[in-house]
């Protein structure tokens, strides 16, 4: 349950976030929530990767589908990526990472406090 | 009490913090060539932001500062159409519009004409910022932008501009950023009326830009003067000059100035600098066909202006109507109004004139004085300009120039690379001076008949143009268009004594007295790059690169056209006939009799067109290229393509023994020039064709047309278009330049247009606009150009989006 609610948070507040912040507000988020909702360091980084890599890839699909695909084939090609689908996978995982990383670090911070 | 078990160590939280915080960081800095990937990759504000949903609704009810309220339609190629009530509503929707669809490409070109491009890529451009600079591109615009500001018109319209660009930019945050700005990692900068000027020039640049004087200096006094004139000639024998032959030309009202001894005026080198490449064939094609030689009685012009191919293309097409002005055409994004296309009066086209307008002088400094050059016999003070060049990521570096009277010293002892002159050389250029092409377009643009036409042009001062000209009232004319200098014979041709004062530039031509026709009486007009007059105007000029071949070939398919249709139009537009190879060839074939095979026997059944797939154009122009090194070779030694004689010179040397006796003179006796000649004939075709793979290619393949985005990304770029043609055919179709915009216009009573170009309306490799006129422009076809009427309403069935702009 608290895992779920904290995917589910900080996929939320990350929207937010990056509304009006830069993309590392991810971090910022992923981090405080781990802070605040208690978890084993382990599930933490899951559900930071998740929870960023979710809204990520949501994000990331909404604006390649509409798209035909034409920027992500591109940049694909960019960074000698096979295809679009490697190029979408990479974001996600770039943002599940930072997003695990400061949540699990979030997680061993609260467990000091 | 829950006493935990184990105590963890509370330095595991801060380490990983400490790590997760260096990965950001990295993540969120550019590192080497790449930029900050996490920002990049963010799907929120990075590139996947620039992915255009490709049913996007462009539709919009906009709030702007205009006085009242416009209309823009897009078609559905998005092609905006803007009706606005006033000059200023329309130059400002002009500039948003513009800058909404090509901001980032409008804002490297003025940092490329600035030279301030170290300023976002770093280093690496900085020896092409500081050529910049010692051309003195910023001096020419900010002397042009002193002569646009006071005049009114320009002034009100230069300021719209500016203001609708400015709009736009203020309206962005990071995540509307052109991707370009995200990879490249920099932001948007204000625009400025500069910027306009800077295109502008940077436009005249690119076409008066290339000279021939140095090597010309160096050639002139290696070789023999009968020599020098047979190979060099000023006039190409059996010329068809852009104003007919036999045109009658006005007294001139300027007395011609006497030329100086040779001895005062031109200086000698044997070092020599050969830096400016020329372009076999770069330029362009017009022509104009009177009602009377037409399927339709109406008037034709066809142009088809060649530059560098790139990504954003740089032409976007327009319509802008107000109640004083209807015109459609394409325009320059950094610079209002549009430069090439028609109106519900008339229509124009430019090619590039050529007629010489950049000299170069040789600055004699005092001894002891770097601060002083000698000139009249008196010593003068060099004028400094000091240039901050930003270099990214690194300290800025202050280069100072020297202006002398005749402008700035281009090339000088310590900034020359090797091979390259070791003299100080001072530039002149037109360009330099204050003029204002920006008014000529505004004026061109709402001319209702010829006489406003050519006031407007009268404004048209660099880079010179020929300008080719049809009306609905059936007329048909040709201007040689630029502002020139009063020079004597063979002034600038070479490189000048900038010590003494009989080689300054002179009075300025009236240019009213630029060599013009209207309504020939052949019925057609055609100007290619060739001589602009025959030998018969009254003024002196030089010239620094004209080319015949395209000029024949336009001519003589003219000529043998009582009838002509827009469907010839676009056939001859995309005529890829080679001319050197139809009179060459059979030279070749002739003299290579023992040469037999396959390739042989293919080119004997050539009919001379390079077709994309074509075979044996690639047998014939490998085959060429060959020959005609080795034919200059062995007179000059290894010296570069440019300093050789013109193809069309050699392939006219080549038709009698003239050539074979220019190359072999001193063995004659020994052997007959043609056994010499053809020698090397056969041995031109066997250094080819001995291991030569490309024979299974197609000649697309072999040459490779190319448009290339502007930061040379491959992914965003396309490459061995389908193409025939090369630069000496009328589908000057080469490497990386080409017809930048094709256009057939035929002005009845319904103005019927056709146009392309290779690109699409959008600046974002992330849009379906990007690209989408390539292909049709490679097969050779055309998009219908929707000339809508002047009104505020439409019901056009092409019009897919409105913007409704409120004040």
């Amino acid at each position: 349950m608290k895992f779920l609610l904290s995917v589910i948070l900080i996929a939320l507040l990350a929207m937010g976030a990056e509304h009006f912040l830069p993309w590392w507000s991810v971090a910022v988020v992923s981090f405080l929530v781990s802070v605040l909702i208690s978890q084993k360091p382990g599930r933490a980084f899951l559900s930071g990767f998740c929870g960023i890599g979710i809204f990520w890839l949501i994000t990331a699909l909404r604006h390649d589908v509409a798209n035909d695909h034409i920027l992500s084939t591109r940049m694909a090609a960019l960074f000698h990526l096979p295809n679009y689908g490697l190029f979408i996978g990479v974001t996600v995982l770039i943002g599940g990472l930072v997003g695990g990383l400061s949540a699990w670090a979030g997680a061993l911070m609260r467990s000091r406090a | 009490m829950n006493q935990p078990v184990k105590r963890k160590s509370p330095f595991r939280g801060v380490g990983l913090l400490v790590i997760t915080t260096i990965l950001v960081y990295v993540l969120n800095k550019p590192m080497g060539g790449l930029p900050a990937i996490g920002g990049l990759l963010d799907p929120v504000s990075g590139c996947l932001a620039n992915a255009e949903p490709v049913n996007k609704n462009f539709s919009a009810d906009l709030k702007f500062p205009v006085k009242q309220n416009a209309t823009v339609w897009f078609d559905d190629r998005m092609v905006p159409h803007i009706h606005a009530a006033n000059d200023h509503d329309l130059y400002f929707l002009e500039g948003y519009i513009h800058a909404s669809f090509r901001l980032w490409q409008m804002d490297m070109e003025t940092r490329a004409a600035a030279g301030r491009v170290s300023e976002v890529v770093g280093e690496k451009a900085l020896n092409f910022d500081r050529r910049q600079r010692r051309k003195g591109m910023i001096y020419a615009a900010e002397n042009s932008l002193r002569v646009m500001e006071a005049d009114p018109r320009t002034k009100l319209i230069g300021d719209a501009y500016t203001e609708g660009i400015n709009s736009y930019i203020s309206s962005l945050c990071y995540r509307d950023y052109p991707l370009e700005y995200k990879l490249m990692g920099f932001a948007p900068e204000k625009w400025t009326n500069l910027k306009s000027a800077l295109l502008l020039k940077y436009m005249a640049d690119d076409l008066t830009g290339g000279t021939d004087d140095i090597a010309l200096t160096y050639l002139r006094d290696v070789l023999p003067k009968e020599e020098f004139e047979l190979l060099y000639p000023k006039r190409i024998s059996g010329a068809t000059p852009a104003i007919p032959a036999g045109t009658v030309f006005d007294k001139p009202s300027l007395a011609i100035p006497a030329a100086p001894p040779d001895s005062i005026a031109f200086p000698h080198f044997k070092a020599t600098d050969f830096g400016e490449k020329r372009e076999d064939g770069k330029g362009s094609n017009n022509w104009a066909i009177s009602g009377a030689r037409t399927a339709s009685g109406a008037p034709i012009l066809c142009n088809d202006p060649h530059l560098g191919l790139n990504l954003p293309s740089l032409w976007y097409e327009v319509q802008m109507q107000t109640p004083a002005m209807n015109v459609y055409g394409v325009s320059l994004p950094g610079t209002p109004g549009v430069v090439i296309g028609f109106n519900d009066s008339l229509s124009w086209g430019f090619t590039n004139n050529y007629r010489d307008v950049k000299d170069f002088y040789l600055i004699k400094p005092v001894a002891d004085n770097k601060n002083r050059y000698w000139f009249a016999g008196k010593q003068l003070d060099f004028n400094k300009r000091v240039e901050h060049i930003l270099v990214k990521g690194k300290p800025e570096i202050i280069d100072t120039i020297d202006y002398t009277i005749h402008g700035p010293v281009t090339y000088e002892a310590q900034n020359a690379k090797d091979g390259s002159l070791r003299k100080p050389l001072a530039m002149c250029w037109m360009g330099h001076r204050g003029t204002n092409e920006m008014l000529a377009i505004y004026l061109m643009n709402k001319a209702k008949s010829y006489p406003e036409f050519v006031d407007a042009i009268m404004n048209f001062q660099c880079p010179a143009q020929n300008m080719v000209y049809a009306d609905r009232q059936g007329n048909i004319a040709m201007w040689g268009q630029g502002q020139f200098v009063n020079q004597w014979k063979d002034q600038g041709r070479y490189v000048m004594d900038g010590s003494d004062s009989a080689t300054l530039w002179g009075q300025l031509i009236p240019m009213r007295e630029n060599p013009h026709v209207l309504n020939p009486g052949q019925g057609y007009l055609c100007s290619a790059n060739q001589a602009t007059t025959d030998s018969s105007y009254p003024y002196n000029y030089t010239n620094s690169g004209w080319v015949d071949f395209r000029a024949w070939r336009i001519n003589e398919l003219l000529k043998n056209m009582p009838k002509a249709t827009i469907n010839d139009m676009f056939r001859m537009q995309n005529d890829t006939h080679s001319l050197l190879a139809e009179t060459v060839l059979p030279v070749m074939l002739k003299y290579s009799k023992d040469l037999k095979g396959d390739n042989i026997d293919v080119l004997k059944k050539w009919d001379y067109n390079l077709e994309s797939e074509s075979k044996a154009a690639v047998i014939f122009q490998l085959w060429w290229k060959s020959l005609y090194r080795n034919v200059w070779q062995g007179k000059f030694g290894n010296v570069p393509d440019d300093l050789l004689p013109l193809p069309e010179r050699t392939m006219q040397l080549m038709l009698n023994d003239t050539l074979a006796r220019v190359l072999y003179g001193d063995k004659a006796g020994v052997l007959s020039y043609s056994d010499y000649f053809q020698a090397l004939v056969v041995s031109s075709y066997n250094e080819v064709f001995d291991s030569s793979e490309k024979l299974k290619t197609p000649w697309y393949k072999v040459k490779n047309t190319t448009v290339t985005h502007l930061t040379k990304i491959a992914a965003f770029s396309y490459d061995h278009l389908k193409t025939g043609g090369w630069g000496n055919t009328i589908n000057a179709m080469k490497g990386d330049h080409g017809p930048s915009w094709r256009m057939v216009v035929q002005m009845g009573k319904e103005i019927e247009a056709y146009g392309v170009y290779p690109g699409g309306q959008s600046g974002n490799p992330g849009s379906k606009y990007y690209a989408d006129f390539l292909e049709k422009w490679a097969e050779g076809k055309y998009n219908k150009l929707e000339f809508l009427p002047n009104s505020d309403k439409q019901s056009d069935s092409a019009v897919k989006y409105v913007w409704n702009v409120h004040g």
